[in-house]
């Protein structure tokens, strides 16, 4: 996806976006596509972090839907950590553009089922966007392949560089 | 806690004249544990919705020193949702306008018993 368009496709996120974590309660809430590119974000504060959480939702979502495929699962719906006091709720949807997933951690103030609730309205409202009515250009296994690593080895680069 | 226990609580409490649906929730998730409810009650949602309620009015009940919140209803122009807590459990009972309402405290009350 280009720059332009992503940009334009942030500004039309906020709002639905605002809503999904004033309803639901979240504290933190991330929307990448399949590659790992940031679309929207709420409540984070460092945007190293933003980068990192997203490769890590790209490839997760990559692998859950392999395991699922292998497992004959089919699609998988979300995945849900209950940490001992935040979660973490991940989850894709589907819009005529292509695939997007909402990472979202929440803490004793939301539940799995608001979450769960919420962002059925807000997958709904995003994929309803004008924007994403035409399906983004670099969804292939090879482009995907390719910045789904440099981001992860980013991610990796940091971790070591910061235990030296 | 038993399936027989689960039968028992939805079908007591489903049996009052009026009642929409049942649903035992899990509290600290807010999904259904198990529902009978009718054709056009979401139970996800509501079992989602009932359980933020739930505890929002357990910690202003505790904020006001009232002590431990047993249970709530919500009175609407369609409707009333009576939700009463059973340790890690939710009971939540959605009711048509003219439901018997003293019949369907008591026999939340009942049910809660059950589960507790």
């Amino acid at each position: 996806m280009k720059n332009d368009t992503v940009n334009r496709l942030a500004e039309r996120l906020k709002e639905p976006v605002r809503a999904f974590v004033q309803d639901s309660r979240v504290r933190i809430a991330l929307l990448v596509n399949e590659v790992g590119q940031v679309l929207a974000q709420h409540g984070f504060t460092g945007g190293y972090q933003v980068v990192d959480v997203a490769a890590l939702a790209a490839a997760a979502n990559a692998s859950a839907r392999a395991l699922a495929g292998l497992t004959g699962a089919e699609r998988w719906t979300h995945l849900h950590h209950a940490g001992k006091e935040r979660h973490l709720f991940l989850a894709p949807f589907d819009t005529p553009a292509g695939e997007l997933i909402l990472v979202a951690i929440f803490d004793q103030d939301s539940s799995l089922g608001l979450v769960q609730h919420f962002f059925e309205r807000l997958a709904r409202e995003v994929a309803a966007l004008p924007e994403l009515q035409a399906p983004q250009p670099l969804t292939d296994a090879a482009t995907f392949e390719r910045e789904l690593e440099a981001g992860l080895q980013d991610i990796l680069y940091r971790a070591v560089a910061s235990e030296d | 806690m038993t399936d027989e226990v689960f039968a028992t609580v939805l079908d007591r409490v489903s049996r009052v004249p009026g009642v929409r649906g049942v649903l035992v929730v899990d509290a600290q998730a807010g999904v259904p544990v198990v529902a009978e409810v009718e054709d056009g009650v979401a139970d996800s949602a509501v079992a989602a919705l009932a359980t933020a309620l739930f505890r929002r009015a357990a910690r202003a009940a505790e904020g006001s020193e009232f002590g431990h919140l047993d249970a709530l209803q919500l009175e609407a122009e369609g409707g009333h949702v009576v939700v009463a807590g059973a340790g890690e459990l939710l009971l939540v009972a959605v009711a048509a306008g003219d439901a018997q309402l003293g019949l369907l405290r008591l026999e939340v009350q009942r049910a809660v018993e059950d589960l507790w």
